[in-house]
């Protein structure tokens, strides 16, 4: 199970950009003096077997909040339990439980699909019997024996992505983290991406599925958590989240937490 | 850290650009250019030292035997020339060479003054200045005659006309050995190639290893792996240190065999006083570019680490080139020695190591506290690297 309490993440400017922010004034509230507030108060939870939905428009704090939840970014105030462990006191233990997976995160070019998932397999510590069964298993279940031996540059966007996922579950992880993991993707490759996430849902994994779809989000998710201006607006069902407004559908919700202001700027 | 050392590696070998950059250029490329155009550049000279010229007298009988002095000379040939315009002659090419004695000049012999002639030719380039030297040099040939011709006529023995030409003549005795003589001129050179190589051999590999990764999106996910981000960085840093140290003697061992190849297995012309380095200064030369590549591996590997794109670690690396260089160009200087203050200066003090071991002259001291102060200025830079990789707003620099 993840629980995250009352998390904040603050970034220095750097010297260019505080002089330029120094005689403007600020229209974002997380601009702080010197400092910007890219998270302020996320908390959200995300049990065993349950998929969690984190929303937010561009610039919320969502891929901030992942950051941290991954252990790339160290937060600034409030706790990320995994299990009871502290995130940021376990590192090592988080991270031998977390799969990561972006729109952004690449493989190494140069690198065979197999080479690229072993050698993931092995920075998690997998033997060499424990590997191979595992991709075995993986690029069954993903059909990738076909190009496992391509080097991934020769690769199409949707056998990347799918070689991707192989890369990030290949230490069988316990949370998985997609962070907009659809971006950029033809129909095909984000159907790869998002049946492998649905065929996750009957383990006991926790997924964290940030997203700006909100049909995948209707057709994945157990829960919602949507973040704006770095603070937790919503956090509960899916369902509870439709029920908010009279259509019942996600978009509408969607529009009516998110900040105002923002939207018409 | 082995493990990420041998991904590196292995993704570093198969790529082209660095391969190309690397090794193919620095061991191949370079070597059969710097050969090639040095054989061309020969046969070119030697080309211009046997070619015919056709030489043209004016009132030639006026300096009896000068003329005689080319026609007995291989590959000049006496022509006449139809007109007086001298320029359209040359130009033209009916003749090479115009050898004007004016109207009412005497023999030097028998004259009591300086005697001008004028010589007419078209010498724009290096070519051209070895045809004149070797017209120029008939020509004091037979000024050599007519001193000494001149001299009889005064009475004077060859002796006095040594002592009228040149009063005070220096016999050299230097006791330098070539090695030294050689070294003081191969030294900085063979010093600015070494370092020249160690920096462009880590250039590549730090661009990939650094910056390269951030913009796949790679860096990120290594980041969320049990490996600690020291362990990481240490990896990159080993990367572009065998990289750089590789593609160094690759390309000294290309050089020597190319040497061999264009030579026929014969002697190494000027390359001579090599032969005459011992083992252990070979050895040091290599020791000392281990502190000197980690130096550039840390500087480059940060930078690249530090940049937000490969246009902007690129912009980087130039200014690093030139400062790495800067310290080379300095120990160039003449009169700078590796002593105590300046064995403290980072690269020069290498550089002017090096060049005291070509020539042979090293204070093996010096080197000792060269070594002392470079490896702790590498060490320091490999913390700073180190520590520099675990910084948020550097790893996540947008």
């Amino acid at each position: 199970m993840i629980e995250i309490k009352g998390l904040a993440k603050s970034f220095a400017y750097d010297k260019k950009e505080a002089k330029k922010k120094k005689n403007k004034v600020a229209t974002d509230p997380r601009e702080g003096d010197g400092v910007f507030h890219a998270v302020r108060d996320v908390s959200f939870s995300c049990d065993k077997g349950k998929v969690l939905g984190l929303l937010g428009p561009n610039g919320a704090g969502k891929t901030t909040t992942l950051r941290m939840l991954s252990t790339a970014l160290e937060p600034t105030q409030g706790e990320i339990l995994i299990n009871g462990h502290d995130v940021t006191k376990e590192p090592r233990y988080a991270q031998k439980l977390i799969g990561f997976l972006s729109g952004k995160t690449g493989l190494y070019h140069r690198l065979t699909v197999r080479e690229n998932v072993e050698y993931f397999g092995r920075m998690h510590g997998l033997s060499k019997q424990v590997m191979d069964e595992r991709i075995d298993k993986i690029f069954s279940m993903l059909d990738m024996h076909t190009f496992a031996g391509k080097r991934a540059d020769d690769l199409s966007t949707g056998m990347m992505q799918r070689a991707s996922i192989a890369r990030a579950v290949i230490h069988d992880p316990k949370v998985l983290v997609f962070d907009e993991p659809t971006t950029g993707l033809d129909v095909i490759s984000a159907k790869t991406v998002l049946d492998f996430i649905e065929s996750y849902k009957e383990t006991e994994m926790s997924v964290i599925f940030s997203t700006h779809h909100l049909h995948e989000v209707e057709r994945l998710c157990d829960d919602v958590c949507l973040i704006d201006l770095g603070e937790t607006k919503f956090f509960g069902s899916t369902q509870e989240f439709a029920a908010q407004t009279a259509s019942g559908n996600l978009y509408d919700a969607f529009l009516n937490n998110v900040n105002k202001k923002e939207e018409v700027a | 850290m082995w493990l990420v050392y041998k991904k590196e590696l292995l993704e570093i070998l198969r790529d082209k650009k660095t391969l190309i950059f690397s090794i193919l250029l620095p061991t191949i490329i370079f070597p059969v250019l710097f050969f090639g155009i040095g054989k061309f550049t020969q046969s070119k000279t030697e080309e211009a030292e046997t070619k015919e010229l056709k030489v043209a007298f004016v009132n030639a009988s006026a300096f009896e035997g000068l003329s005689t002095l080319f026609t007995a000379e291989k590959h000049f040939k006496k022509v006449t020339i139809e007109s007086d315009d001298y320029k359209a002659e040359i130009l033209e090419d009916n003749v090479d060479f115009i050898i004007e004695i004016p109207e009412g000049t005497s023999l030097p012999s028998n004259s009591r003054k300086q005697e001008v002639i004028n010589l007419y030719y078209k010498g724009s380039s290096k070519l051209d200045n070895i045809s004149s030297k070797r017209v120029k040099d008939i020509i004091e040939a037979y000024n050599n005659t007519e001193r000494l011709a001149l001299g009889a006529r005064f009475n004077l023995s060859t002796d006095n006309i040594k002592a009228f030409n040149k009063p005070i003549a220096v016999e050299n005795q230097n006791f330098a050995s070539e090695r030294e003589r050689m070294g003081e001129f191969a030294g900085p050179l063979i010093a600015y190639i070494l370092i020249a190589l160690a920096v462009s051999g880590a250039m590549y590999p730090a661009l990939e290893l650094g910056v390269g990764e951030k913009e796949r999106g790679t860096l990120e996910t290594l980041l969320l792996t049990p490996m600690t981000k020291g362990k990481i960085v240490m990896a990159k840093f080993g990367v572009i240190f065998t990289a750089s140290f590789f593609t160094v003697i690759v390309t000294l061992l290309s050089y020597f065999i190319w040497t061999y190849i264009f030579t026929m297995g014969g002697k190494m012309g000027g390359l001579d006083f090599l032969s005459n380095i011992s083992g252990l200064d070979l050895l040091l030369v290599a020791v000392l570019l281990v502190p000197l590549t980690s130096i550039f591996a840390s500087i480059m590997l940060s930078a690249s680490i530090y940049a937000k794109n490969m246009k902007e670690a690129q912009a980087y690396m130039s200014p690093i080139f030139m400062l790495g260089f800067m310290p080379v160009i300095v120990a160039f200087v003449p009169g700078m020695e590796l002593d105590v203050k300046t064995a403290m200066i980072p690269i020069t003090n290498v550089a002017l190591a090096m060049k005291d071991l070509v020539k042979g002259t090293v204070d093996y001291t010096m080197i000792m506290v060269l070594l002392g102060s470079t490896v702790v200025i590498a060490g320091a830079l490999l913390y700073f690297t180190t520590q520099f990789f675990k910084k948020e707003k550097v790893l996540f620099r947008s």
